[in-house]
């Protein structure tokens, strides 16, 4: 299994240096589909050769040693990242990174760095091999949704230049850094992961190379090389205390003193990958980029790195006023970006902020720590990295065809697009209708905070109660808009006749995905993710794990429910009467006789709220607050233990 | 008998509940405006009566998605009395009432379309009580299920005074009653016509009807976890509360949404919240 988990790192890392040099679509294509065959094969066999055991470490095939290749590495990177600043005359990232690689380079130079366990460089359980999957099967079907997807992007915007050898070549890249980020177990190793998958998002948000987007970009830059500068800070803190660099023996139990201000600052980087407040802005900026990037960002890589380390840590600092402090930053962003998402029209970023309250569950989830809560977390990682990769791909593909982003024009979309609406309501079913996205896993962690003593369960609870209602409202508008229909020419229903077939089978596979895991969720549980939570806090997650055929029977008719009703209604033909309008009905039916003479053609518009919420205020309110809670979180954890 | 029976029964017998609860409220609203007001069993004929008509229909789905109100209205009920767990009841519940309001804005026109938003509305406003309120229920009783509850020695609404004051107020909201019918309006020549059941009709109205009797006894099972000394004193307590809503209903005047939701969020968050807070604090 090492030497799977080897070639899944460096296969992508070889294939991203091919692509680079391939300009040719018709070169590109067939090496992208075949290599993201290999991919997902390779994955499916690293978790196959895993067999039942709790986790495995190893090293290197042939007992190698890392030896200088880490520090090699980050002085690349941070070269790459010092260039790139320069050229661009932004000289906060390259301070950054430059301070990163001091003190690496001063740990290595004072000798400092403890002798490296050659057999535990890799960790692999269960966690890893859910992480594996997802990035394996859902990070490559979104590489070749991009094949359709970025033709008719550059058809689209001529004035952009086409770079597509750069785009799909950090595309693998990318998923070579989240392999080996989430098999990682000595933590200077999994630091450089962590900065390739920094870097790889920088370039990737700023590919289309506007003012705009390289602002984006660097902010994305900046958040994420201080998320490292923690990471960096942490490993040197362990270094000097002559304290363990091996992330599974750090993560075996609660940690205490010194080791506790390492394992908060470990949490800060978590926390600034996964976007929650106060560092929600860069993936937000993120969506300026093409439809295919914030597919990978928000679903399978990036964002899933934040989580994932918070979710290694969970352990260690379960019971601890740090934990405490970890899970409100995450449940505060819930509330928060849930009260801005009722006030936004981008329907992409609707999603990113459903995203970043997601992830902010998850993190409430890591910060508790209780076997029920791991167990709810990876759960939520699963169904939302299926639910919002189809969906981020599908709003991709509707952007292209009818040239709008914005939620009010996403009207009659069944009647527009059927196919795609069916693909959209898998998607936003699997999101917030029924099983993980959100119901099962919201239901899970109110069950949870339940036990949670004193008033902090108490806040706990009004956070979801309040958060959940807020979901409910966006998610809804989006229906309503995704489910009307009117008569559409021939011209309007020939549209939808131009959406490439990677669209169609990778999104199709993704919806697939969402029913079939829906469905299989009893069998996930009790071999995945059970016997996970279960390693990880050495006590089974109770309540959870017996989901009752009955909550099965509903889920699977939730999901099922609007995608069927949707595919049903797209194959009758459209012959039904006018709607009322109090006999005010001029020429056809949506021009309407107007107050004062003449006539108004109808539109219709969904309530944003305002004057009752305000989003832009909601986003900085959420940022201080969030920020204030960070700060205490790192102190307690650095000074008051 | 196994709790799926409690839960079937529930199935059958919560329309023959709610249509006598709106012939009740017809004849009480009668008297309250010195009218003699129709026979108790109205509403079944007018139900009836609907399911005769001929249906018109503005697209292809929206009496699918009504139909699917009215079914998961019902298995929300199912799901509480077979003993799923309460929480995750009063998300489906949620659940439920979307498909309403995807119905009614799915028809793309302007009256249903703003009834549908301002549904949509009256979920943001009251979803948060019921959560809260199911979330109280099982800290205060230590059970999950509905007969658990029932079986409970401690008695819910004694210490959770906060959530049954807060529930008034709710109920007003989900029951569509004056000041808080937003969303509908039962009274010609208002500015939503007749909110977002504006187009639908014959069997249609029929469903919509079906899904509203499902909800009331909903609401009334609720009142039963609430007090739990036994099912009669809380359904005894939900007929008091509803005289009162009608009583509500008669004499106030329709509000703007938005005062519909911020004072609905102010009293869930003082009364359910702080309720649930002190629980907390107390270490029960």
């Amino acid at each position: 299994m090492s030497s799977l988990i080897a070639f899944l790192i460096a296969f992508p890392l070889v294939i991203g240096a091919v692509l680079l040099l391939v300009t040719r679509a018709s070169v590109r294509n067939p090496i992208v589909l075949a290599s993201s065959a290999v991919i997902i094969v390779a994955s499916i066999a690293a978790v196959a050769t895993f067999g039942n055991g709790d986790g495995v470490f190893f090293g290197l095939p042939n007992g190698i040693t890392p030896g200088y290749a880490i520090l090699a590495s980050e002085i690349a990177i941070t070269a790459l990242i010092v260039v790139i600043g320069l050229m661009n005359r932004r000289f906060l990232a390259p301070a950054m990174a430059l301070i990163q690689l001091g003190i690496a380079v001063f740990l290595e130079a004072t000798g400092r760095m403890p002798e490296v366990d050659a057999q535990r460089l890799f960790w692999f359980d269960r966690l890893s091999m859910v992480m594996v999957l997802i990035i394996g099967i859902i990070g490559t079907l979104i590489c070749v949704n991009a094949l359709g997807y970025m033709r008719d992007y550059h058809r689209a915007s001529p004035m952009i230049r086409g770079r597509r050898n750069v785009f799909f070549s950090l595309l693998f890249v990318f998923l070579a850094g989240m392999f080996g980020l989430v098999v990682s177990n000595y933590l200077p190793m999994m630091l450089v992961f962590w900065e390739i998958t920094t870097l790889c998002s920088f370039l990737l948000i700023g590919y289309t190379r506007t003012t705009e987007t390289i602002g984006y970009a660097f902010k994305a830059l900046n958040m994420n090389l201080l998320g490292g500068l923690g990471f960096g800070a942490a490993i040197a803190i362990l270094a000097d205390q002559h304290m363990t660099l091996d992330l599974a023996k750090l993560t075996s139990g609660p940690a205490s003193g010194v080791m506790l201000g390492a394992v908060a600052l470990l949490c800060f980087a978590g926390i600034t990958k996964s976007a929650q407040m106060p560092f929600s802005s860069w993936l937000i900026g993120a969506m300026y980029a093409p439809s295919p990037t914030s597919a990978l960002l928000h679903s399978s890589t990036m964002v899933k790195a934040g989580v994932f380390l918070l979710l290694r840590l969970s352990p260690a600092i379960t019971g601890s006023t740090v934990g405490y402090l970890v899970a409100f930053v995450g449940l505060g962003t819930f509330l928060f970006v849930s009260l801005v998402a009722v006030t936004e029209q981008n329907t992409k970023k609707v999603l990113a902020y459903s995203t970043i309250g997601s992830l902010g569950l998850i993190v409430g989830c890591a910060g508790i720590g209780t076997p029920e809560l791991a167990w709810v977390g990876v759960m939520i990682i699963i169904f939302h990295a299926l639910a919002k990769a189809l969906l981020f791909l599908v709003v991709g593909t509707i952007e292209n065809r009818l040239y709008t982003k914005d939620m009010e024009n996403f009207d009659t979309l069944l009647s527009r697009l059927p196919r795609v609406s069916v693909l959209a309501l898998v998607g936003m079913a699997g999101m917030f209708i029924a099983p993980f996205g959100i119901v099962v896993a919201k239901w899970a962690a109110i069950r949870a905070f339940l036990n949670v003593p004193g008033g902090q369960g108490a806040v706990m609870i009004l956070i979801m109660a309040f958060g959940s209602s807020l979901t409910l409202f966006y998610w809804g508008k989006l229906l309503i808009k995704v489910l009307s229909m009117k008569n559409v020419s021939e011209y309007e229903l020939s549209i939808q006749r131009r959406v490439s077939r990677y669209e169609w089978l990778t999104e199709s596979a993704l919806a697939v995905g969402v029913i079939g895991f829906t469905a299989l969720i009893g069998p996930i549980s009790d071999r995945v993710v059970g016997p996970y939570a279960l390693a990880a806090f050495h006590a089974a997650p109770q309540t959870l794990l017996n989901i009752e055929p009955a909550m099965l029977v509903v889920m699977l008719a939730a999901v099922l429910f609007l995608p069927l009703l949707a595919l049903w209604a797209s194959r009758r033909p459209y012959d039904t009467s006018d709607f009322y309008t109090s006999g005010r009905n001029a020429d056809s039916a949506h021009v309407m006789g107007a107050a004062l003479g003449g006539s108004r053609t109808v539109t219709l518009r969904n309530y944003y709220l305002e004057g009752v919420i305000n989003g832009a205020l909601m986003f900085r309110v959420g940022t201080v607050t969030c920020a204030g809670v960070l700060i205490a979180m790192v102190v307690t954890g650095m000074v008051v233990r | 008998m196994t709790p799926a029976i409690y839960g079937i029964l529930f199935v059958l017998l919560a329309p023959v509940f709610g249509g006598l609860l709106v012939g009740f409220d017809r004849i009480v609203s009668a008297r309250m405006q010195g009218r003699i007001g129709p026979p108790l069993l109205q509403p079944f004929y007018d139900f009836g009566k609907l399911l005769q008509k001929q249906a018109r229909q503005v697209n292809p789905v929206v009496e699918p998605l009504l139909l699917g109100h009215v079914a998961f209205m019902a298995v929300t009920g199912f799901l509480l009395l077979s003993g799923t767990d309460l929480i995750f009841t009063a998300f489906v519940f949620a659940l439920a009432a979307l498909f309403l309001v995807l119905a009614a804005g799915s028809v793309n026109s302007p009256y249903s379309f703003a009834g549908a938003e301002r549904e949509l509305i009256v979920l943001l406003a009251s979803e948060p009580f019921f959560i809260l309120m199911m979330a109280g229920v099982c800290k205060v009783t230590g059970e999950s299920s509905f007969a658990g509850v029932l079986a409970s020695s401690k008695l819910v609404a004694v210490e959770l005074p906060g959530v049954v004051l807060a529930f008034l107020m709710v109920a007003t909201i989900k029951l569509r009653k004056s000041p808080f019918d937003i969303s509908t309006s039962h009274h010609p020549h208002q500015e939503l016509v007749s909110g977002l059941t504006t187009d639908m009709s014959g069997r249609l109205l029929a469903y919509v009807e079906l899904a509203h009797w499902y909800e009331s006894a909903l609401l009334a099972a609720f009142v039963v976890l609430l007090f739990n000394w036994s099912i009669a004193l809380g359904v005894v307590v939900f007929l008091v509360a509803y005289a009162l809503e009608i009583l509500v209903d008669n004499s106030t005047s329709r509000i703007k949404w938005q005062l519909v939701l911020r004072s609905t969020w102010v009293a869930t968050l003082l009364f359910s919240g702080g309720n649930v807070l002190a629980l907390f604090l107390l270490g029960r």
